[in-house]
């Protein structure tokens, strides 16, 4: 009978029957199964070693990439509060736009890069009152002058524009002239007789030209002379606005606006 | 033999780099069973297959802290059962298919039979077992690919 038995079937079964024993074992005696793995486990420390040593390096670069990953999107929202931070601050600094009698404050709303210093657009147009000409005025100088309205805003053309003309008059000298500027951020005053020489710091106004402009309005203060070309010698002119900041601007109303408002 | 060691050593090697992700697919088992139907059925040579995979299976237990024994029993009762499987098939129905079907069945109740001993049959453990019964199917294809080539060079 025992002859008869298939040896395959037995190795299985008695295998099996280890298995079992192992289980039953390691369960009742954990110390011995520990003490066992433990053995294993020591002989396999120097042939897992390399697969150690790369699972750690990349969990290392995994973690920093997650660092990376974090500290950039850190920055990028430290970035972000900077600029609003900025803004906020520098909008804090500006001052609302004042009207007084015959001054309307206005904002301005727009000024592109390419046309820095050309133009600028501001947030009053002919329902305020404002008309084509009028001269706009920042920090008590004029800085340019209405060249296109729409009902609720109007375009200045700057004195900074080389299409900008006005007649001007040096106040010390009564020397007259025409404004124009460069589209690069000078003013300059041009068509002076050959010859002419004013010292720094004299006060260029406007010079009477019409109804909508009024004579003595304040444009700048002559900064040196240009190149003399064709016997003509241009002069810088410092306009006392700051040009490069301009948050509000004050347009002069015609008087008969003036009196229909009042 | 040895060849056998090297495949469990490659296990546990691909077991401590992919420690905490996932567990790897039973390479090991998966060699048994080609060992088994890649050669004769002598008694002498399947009762040695028989106790190799006991061994392979005890030794994964103690290294890997599963319940010491399971996969050695279950090495054992799949390595049997891929056998009689095998020896009771004629000749002509033994190919690659059924190697593939034998191994592959016998990869899922080892994988089966280590989820159930596992003290906490919680969500992850069940993503576990199917990743690694996944990721045992390209592994199988190895395995049958090497049998066709053995059985293509037997042939010439």
């Amino acid at each position: 009978m025992a002859g008869k038995l298939n040896p395959i079937l037995v190795n299985s079964l008695v295998a099996a029957f280890c298995g079992l024993m192992l289980m039953w074992f390691s369960y009742a005696f954990q110390y011995p199964a520990r003490a066992a793995a433990d053995k294993i486990n020591s002989m396999l420390y120097y042939p897992e070693l390399p697969a150690r040593e790369l699972r750690f390096l990349v969990q290392a670069a995994d973690h920093w990439m997650a660092e990376r990953k974090s500290l950039q999107e850190r920055a990028r929202m430290l970035e972000q509060e900077n600029i609003a931070l900025r803004t906020a601050l520098q909008r804090s600094g500006v001052s609302p736009p004042q009207s007084v009698p015959g001054l309307l404050g206005a904002s301005v709303t727009l000024r592109y890069p390419d046309a820095w210093w050309k133009e600028i657009r501001v947030d009053k147009g002919s329902l305020q009152g404002v008309m084509t000409g009028a001269p706009v005025l920042s920090d008590g100088f004029m800085i340019g002058r209405v060249s296109r309205i729409g009902e609720n805003y109007a375009w200045i053309e700057l004195v900074t524009s080389s299409t900008f003309l006005l007649a001007a008059v040096v106040v010390d000298t009564w020397d007259l002239g025409v404004i124009n500027g460069d589209d690069i951020g000078n003013i300059w005053l041009m068509y002076m007789p050959p010859g002419k020489e004013f010292s720094n710091d004299m006060l260029v106004s406007t010079a009477l030209v019409g109804d909508y402009l009024p004579p003595g309005i304040p444009l700048g203060l002559i900064a040196g002379p240009g190149e003399t070309k064709d016997g003509l010698t241009p002069f810088r002119v410092a306009s006392g606005a700051r040009l490069t900041q301009l948050y509000n601007v004050q347009i002069l109303l015609s008087s008969n606006e003036e009196g229909n408002s009042s | 033999m040895i060849s056998l060691a090297v495949i469990w050593l490659l296990q546990d090697l691909a077991q401590v780099l992919s420690m905490g992700v996932l567990l790897v697919p039973d390479f090991f088992l998966l060699t048994v069973a080609y060992g088994i139907v890649s050669g004769p059925l002598g008694k002498e040579r399947i009762s040695l297959w028989i106790w190799l995979a006991f061994a392979g299976g005890i030794l994964w237990d103690f290294r890997w802290a599963v319940t010491p024994g399971i996969s050695g029993l279950v090495n054992s009762l799949s390595v049997f059962a891929v056998y009689t499987a095998w020896a009771g098939t004629p000749v002509s129905g033994r190919g690659v298919w059924l190697f593939a079907l034998l191994a592959g069945m016998a990869h899922l109740f080892s994988g089966m039979a280590h989820y159930i001993t596992w003290a906490a049959a919680s969500q992850a453990a069940v993503r576990m077992f199917f990743v690694q019964q996944l990721l045992g199917i390209p592994a199988l294809a190895v395995a049958c690919a090497v049998y066709l080539l053995r059985l293509n060079g037997s042939n010439v």
